[in-house]
């Protein structure tokens, strides 16, 4: 395990987090003192906050649109049962308006300019995806509203300087690698990747870091090629890749993608000891899809159900599960698209609270200092306003159900290695 | 389709004229009054910053139809490829501002010549194609321009180009508009020209054209050239105003298929006929986008209205209020008959 | 060697599967005179068809598409696709579909070649539909010449409905084979309408033989170009699309049209 990953698990987290809870303790106490006129007294119940969302419900990206609004709906639901967020001693209820972009980046910037003007949204919860986002950000930060987004992990967005836009997720430069880490500890040990990647600015940039990173562990990329953004059929390339007779397919691209390639990989008879795939694998519509041929496959994830954070607030990661499979009458729990979505409304929740105040301009500074652990993971954001602090882990599906397999702390199972040959299974 | 055109009583005229110039004034002069000076001065407030989202919206919509309405609509080439010179413009933008550091003006005034010159080239190539072979050649560009676009490290590959931000709605918004009545004056100078004449010609009987000493080949392609500079010219006032340009912001084969529905559902060959469908069409897509959680509902309904208006106002808005056709089950019926066989 | 035979297989079987898709709607086209936007939302209606079978063993009848304003009617197919099943991603997944051909280090996969073959038994059969019987002979006749055919005593109404829901029905055999190697979504037929045009152009309107070529030739394309000398593979749609437009310039009505 490397270093880096080793220690954020280790006991200096709950130290750390010890510490982040005293100081936000602290700024509790200096912001109640700051409004002692009210101390005391029990809080009284203010405006609503609004708060705006742009997210695909019809259109290419609908599936995913809509498990980014179920993360959404699930703080709403918990925070308005508390009566809201509480700022200077009132609580203000929360309310979230919903516009449909229909999966359409330039539509979804004129729809989050509608959330602002015409809905009187104070806030802005992010799109689904790293298009979509980039356009949102760029009419949050013309208008200097606050926007922290969970689905957009393409780290161009924040190397741009602007100042309103943060992300609670991992950046796509950390998607695989951990696979890679993983793979580094198993024997026998896997020597060489192949490596297909959508042409698309998150996708490109989950590959350049996997060819950044696999020699550093002694994995040799033996093929690297892009296709083109939704591609229907990939079996042309993988037929390339599988002559290169690679220890490790990977595929950096979406969900529909993921289930092609899976299915090629079948009918090519492509055996490779690792199947992983950067997106895709952790929804419960992959295994739905493949059936017993899911099985084996790995991704890397923002989040499992199995994660071991001990979170300052909200629930804990086995209430978390417990209430989205309430909520939604789901079986399968929650996938870290749901759970991403969630973490950008607590990094709203907090920031909020510690800056006791509702401007935008005092909010985006508290967004910038913010520092809690929650059961996503740490949210703190770098000076881009990308949250580098937030390990990935790496899941692998077995017998149809999806297993945390590395880092080795958090896991709740063993990876099943190698895969075994398609003719065998 | 010229002299079909029938003559309205005067006062109806009038009226219409006045009512058209009055909203005219409010749209061109409306958004002053959101300055912050006019703002402090307590002056109503016409606008908003979505008002000008959607207006600018609009009038690209305007231009892109407009464009699309001289090669498809005068002279008869039906065009699936104009996304290729909005995607250029915007492109030629993006690079000439984020990457060469040229001022914005600058910039936004090589980008129809740059759309222009393509469209020159893809013209002189493909404008031999007739029908439906010429409407997939120009299709099989637009997409082809945009993946090569996506995949070129210097253009931002499929990163794409982020422009510095901005912050002025207003300046976004007149030139837009700007570029829309260049869009319509060039249309109407074109229309009230010889060289309008050849193309309607053309569009009507080439080989006839030809020998009645029409230069069909110099016509199209320099209809296709102003087409395509136009549209490019749009493309570049997005760049900015987007300030973010990759493939599927600029290449959207979408907005491809929504510039000819305008420019059909307004009526094709006519000056005012993109632009009322630009117009029409645009506003009924941005009320009905975003439909909160009910967004699959307003779908259908878009689906349903544009159904409903291929078979009931076949020959377009603009004949539809304007020309021998009234509001009546009997014109509908009449439609009806004519359309289905 | 074997790689590029490799290559050249997976070409010729993705071009099955564009044969399968366009067929249909080269027939509404080049008769009918209509571009059907809404081709691709047909396919995935015969991909849910194929799913629902597969997953609760229900015959249904093939459903009749009367209308014509394609754009539309794609918005409206696509939102209540989207209604009835959701957005999941779903599959057909059979035990038998990782077998294949094993020709030393080529591989030919069943299912894909299953694929081709019911292409080009589609194909047949829409050949005899117009060649061999009645119906067909009246949609010839009304591709031909509209005005003369209503003379004869052709309904046109009837028969543009007919054409139309053939179209149709072919679409959704296409969607069925999609199904088997690819996830289905109701959005997911979109860039097959794209497809579409560029298969029946490239072998040319109206005929079945030339958007057999068409379909081949383009499916082979694509995938060859994934590994075009000098170019990324990212390259590959790009690729397709030129060749598309060189062969209309040299060509100018597809590689086995005829010039009117």
């Amino acid at each position: 395990m490397p270093p880096v990953v080793e220690r954020l698990y280790s006991k200096e987290v709950v130290r750390r987090e010890r510490f982040a809870l005293i100081v936000g303790a602290a700024a509790l106490l200096l912001t109640a003192c700051g409004t002692s006129n009210n101390a005391g007294t029990s809080p009284s119940t203010g405006a609503p906050i609004v708060f705006g969302a742009a997210v695909s419900l019809t259109g290419a990206q609908s599936k995913e649109g809509g498990l980014t609004k179920q993360g959404y709906d699930m703080w709403l639901d918990w925070i308005n049962q508390r009566g809201g967020i509480v700022v200077n001693n009132v609580k203000h209820p929360v309310q979230i308006k919903y516009e449909d972009d229909q999966s359409e980046a330039n539509l979804s910037a004129t729809l989050v300019q509608k959330l602002i003007t015409d809905e009187k949204a104070q806030f802005i919860l992010g799109p689904y995806g790293s298009a979509a986002t980039a356009t949102d950000a760029i009419v949050a930060e013309k208008d200097g509203i606050p926007m922290v987004e969970g689905n957009g992990a393409a780290q161009a967005i924040f190397n741009k300087g602007y100042k309103y836009t943060f992300g609670v997720l991992s950046p796509a430069n950390k998607y695989l690698t951990g696979v890679l880490d993983m793979a580094a500890t198993l024997s026998p040990k896997p020597a060489t990747l192949a490596m297909l990647t959508a042409n698309d600015n998150f996708s490109v940039e989950v590959a350049k870091a996997v060819e950044e990173y696999a020699p550093t562990k002694g994995i040799q990329v033996v093929f690297s090629k892009q296709y083109p953004a939704a591609a229907p059929d990939v079996s042309g390339l993988l037929s390339q890749a599988k002559a290169m007779n690679p220890d490790i397919v990977m595929n950096s691209g979406h969900l529909a993608e993921a289930i092609a390639i899976n299915k090629a990989a079948k009918q090519l008879g492509v055996n490779a000891k690792i199947f992983a795939y950067s997106v895709g694998p952790s929804t419960p519509d992959f295994i739905s899809a493949l059936g017993p041929d899911a099985n084996y496959v790995y991704d890397g994830s923002q989040w499992t159900p199995q994660v071991k954070y001990q979170p300052s607030f909200y629930l804990s990661v086995s209430d978390y599960v417990k209430a989205y499979q309430q909520k939604f009458g789901a079986s399968a729990p929650p996938d870290y698209h749901v759970a991403e979505s969630t973490a950008a409304c607590l990094a709203f929740e907090k920031a909020i609270e510690n800056a006791g105040s509702l401007d935008p301009g005092k909010v985006r500074d508290a967004l910038a200092g913010l520092n809690v652990m929650t059961f996503f993971g740490q949210i703190k954001f770098d000076n881009r306003g990308i949250n580098i602090y937030k390990p990935m882990v790496v899941e692998q599906i077995q017998n149809g159900v999806h297993y945390t397999v590395y880092p080795a702390a958090v896991a709740n199972g063993k990876p099943l290695y190698p895969t075994p040959a398609w003719s065998t299974r | 389709m010229i002299a079909r055109e029938q003559r309205l009583p005067r006062w109806v005229r009038r009226a219409v004229i006045a009512v058209a110039a009055l909203g005219l004034l409010y749209v061109i002069l409306g958004p002053l009054t959101s300055l912050d000076p006019a703002q402090q001065a307590g002056l109503p407030l016409l606008t908003d910053k979505l008002w000008f989202r959607i207006a600018t919206t609009v009038a690209m919509f305007v231009v892109m139809a407009a464009g699309w309405n001289i090669i498809g609509g005068l002279t008869g080439y039906a065009s699936f490829g104009n996304i290729a010179f909005f995607g250029l413009g915007a492109y030629a933008v993006g690079v000439l501002v984020s990457n060469q550091r040229w001022p914005f003006v600058a910039a936004l005034i090589a980008a129809p010549i740059i759309a222009g010159l393509f469209g020159l080239l893809m013209g002189v190539a493909l404008l031999r194609l007739r029908g439906h072979y010429f409407a997939v050649a120009t299709l099989g560009v637009g997409v082809a321009v945009g993946e090569v676009v996506n995949n070129v490290p210097s253009l931002g590959a499929s990163t794409g180009l982020f422009l510095p931000i901005v912050r002025s709605d207003l300046l976004f918004f007149y030139l837009m508009l700007g570029a829309a009545l260049l869009a319509v004056i060039v249309t109407w100078v074109i229309l009230r020209s010889r060289f309008g004449y050849g193309l309607l010609a053309i569009r009507e009987n080439e080989e006839a054209a030809a020998v009645i000493g029409v230069n069909t080949t110099f016509y199209k392609v320099a209809a296709f050239c102003l087409a395509a500079a136009l549209t490019g010219l749009a493309g570049g006032i997005f760049a900015q105003w987007n300030s973010f340009v990759n493939q599927e912001n600029v290449f959207p084969i979408s907005a491809n298929v929504q510039m000819i529905l305008m420019a059909v559902i307004g009526g094709t060959g006519t000056v005012l006929g993109p632009v009322a469908g630009a117009v029409v069409l645009e506003l009924i897509i941005q009320t009905l986008a975003g439909g909160g959680t009910n967004a699959v509902y307003s779908q259908i309904g878009l689906g349903l209205l544009l159904m409903g208006c291929v078979i009931f106002i076949p020959r377009g808005v603009i004949d539809f209020f304007g020309g021998r056709s009234r509001l009546s089950l009997g014109y509908l019926r009449q439609t009806l008959r004519e359309t289905s066989a | 060697m074997s790689q590029f035979t490799q290559q050249v297989i997976l070409g010729l079987l993705l071009g099955g599967i564009y044969v399968a898709v366009a067929l249909g709607f080269s027939l509404v086209w080049g008769v009918l005179n209509i571009v059907n936007l809404a081709h691709g939302a047909l396919i995935m209606v015969g991909s849910y068809i194929t799913w629902t079978l597969f997953v609760n063993r229900v015959i249904r009848a093939p459903l009749l598409f009367t209308f014509l304003l394609t754009f539309g009617i794609n918005l409206v197919i696509v939102s209540l696709l989207l209604l009835l099943f959701t957005a999941d991603f779903r599959s057909v997944t059979t035990t038998y579909s990782g077998a294949g051909l094993h020709l030393g280090s080529v591989v030919i996969p069943y299912i894909r070649l299953g694929g081709l073959l019911v292409a080009l038994v589609l194909a047949g059969i829409l050949w005899l539909i117009l060649n061999r019987t009645r119906i067909g002979a009246g949609i010839l006749a009304v591709g031909a010449d509209r005005d003369a055919a209503q003379l004869v005593g052709i309904d046109l109404r009837h028969l543009y409905a007919l054409t139309f829901a053939i179209g149709a029905a072919f679409a959704g055999v296409a969607g069925g084979i999609i199904s088997t190697f690819q996830s289905i979504t109701p959005t997911a037929g979109d860039p097959y309408t794209l497809q579409s045009f560029a298969v029946v152009i490239l072998g040319g309107l109206g005929r079945v033989s030339a958007t057999i070529v068409g379909g081949l030739a383009f499916g082979l394309i694509e995938v060859l170009g994934q590994s075009a000398p000098g170019l990324g593979s990212g390259y590959a749609n790009a690729i397709a699309f030129v060749v598309l437009v060189l062969v209309l310039i040299v060509r100018p009505r597809g590689l086995l049209g005829r010039l009117a």
